[in-house]
């Protein structure tokens, strides 16, 4: 049974306070670090497949666009026009004429026929009418 | 179970209420301020980890206990007798009195080991001698007599005849 002057003394020894302890090490902000890291990876995954969507999306635009100007290279009269020979046309050439002859005909280079001013002369035609002895 | 921002709360604030005499509980076990504080913070992790304390109906009871448990395990890796540390205040003296947490301090020192846990838990942890003896694995008679005679020992170191009404 405690008596009177226990009573007193541990009203005395109640009024020294244990020190308070230190905070603990980081517990919100690494809680708050997950968080953000798994909010982050939801923004990069939803990033990424619209990234992926957009890339999809290009490369079959330019998969169509590409299709369609080789089927237009590859057809051998659109050659008879003025347009220079490429390489590229070459092959379409080579790809899409019956025979030898029909793409080599193809791939003969024409006259540009650009036409002289009035009074003047190509150097080349003139050239190739004198006779040069050696 | 899963932490949450309730759980998470409740175990900040039992840190905030309880922390400082679980503080000096664990400084009467191990007697060094580092490891007791170690301790502590290696129970209020390891709750913050597992996320809940809703199972547990005697709360304060089982941080108490789960203090002991820490500092008791950190006290085998090390030497058990590592004398208490001298000159680390264990109190926030009343009006200053620095001189009084210093003598409150030696006086506690001076107590044996079950002694000075059973004084400590029953005056600054404010756990009754039943929950006392739950926690120690104790009768509640031998709680009671311990604590009797820790308090008349306390009294003894801290007051010498001349100054014995210090407190009245």
């Amino acid at each position: 049974m405690p008596t009177f002057d226990d009573e007193r003394f541990e009203a005395y020894l109640k009024r020294f306070r244990p020190l308070v302890p230190e905070p603990l090490p980081a517990v919100e902000p690494s809680l708050r670090a997950r968080r953000a890291v798994a909010l982050g990876a939801w923004a990069a995954a939803a990033v990424a497949i619209l990234v992926l969507g957009a890339l999809t999306l290009h490369i079959r635009t330019n998969r169509a666009h590409i299709a369609e100007t080789a089927e237009s290279v590859g057809n051998p009269e659109r050659l008879q026009g003025s347009q220079p020979l490429t390489m590229q046309s070459a092959n379409a050439l080579m790809a899409k004429a019956p025979s030898f002859k029909a793409m080599v005909d193809g791939m003969s280079f024409r006259s540009q026929a650009v036409p002289l001013p009035k009074g003047k002369r190509s150097a080349v035609a003139v050239l190739g009418k004198e006779k040069i002895k050696l | 179970m899963h932490r949450t921002e309730g759980n998470i709360a409740e175990i900040e604030f039992l840190y905030r209420e309880h922390g400082p005499a679980l503080l000096l509980f664990a400084q009467a076990v191990t007697g060094e301020r580092g490891r007791a504080q170690d301790a502590v913070h290696q129970v209020f992790l390891k709750l913050l980890e597992k996320g809940s304390l809703s199972q547990v109906v005697d709360k304060k009871a089982y941080l108490f206990a789960c203090v002991r448990n820490a500092a008791l395990n950190d006290s085998k890796l090390r030497d058990r007798n590592t004398p208490l540390e001298p000159d680390s205040a264990w109190f926030r003296p009343p009006d200053r009195d620095y001189t009084g947490e210093q003598n409150l301090r030696r006086a506690l020192e001076a107590l044996p080991n079950e002694q000075r846990q059973v004084m400590v838990l029953h005056i600054w942890g404010e756990l009754t001698f039943s929950q006392i003896s739950e926690l120690l694995g104790l009768s509640s008679n031998t709680v009671a007599s311990r604590y009797r005679y820790a308090l008349a020992k306390l009294r003894d170191s801290m007051f010498a005849k001349e100054n014995y009404c210090a407190y009245f």
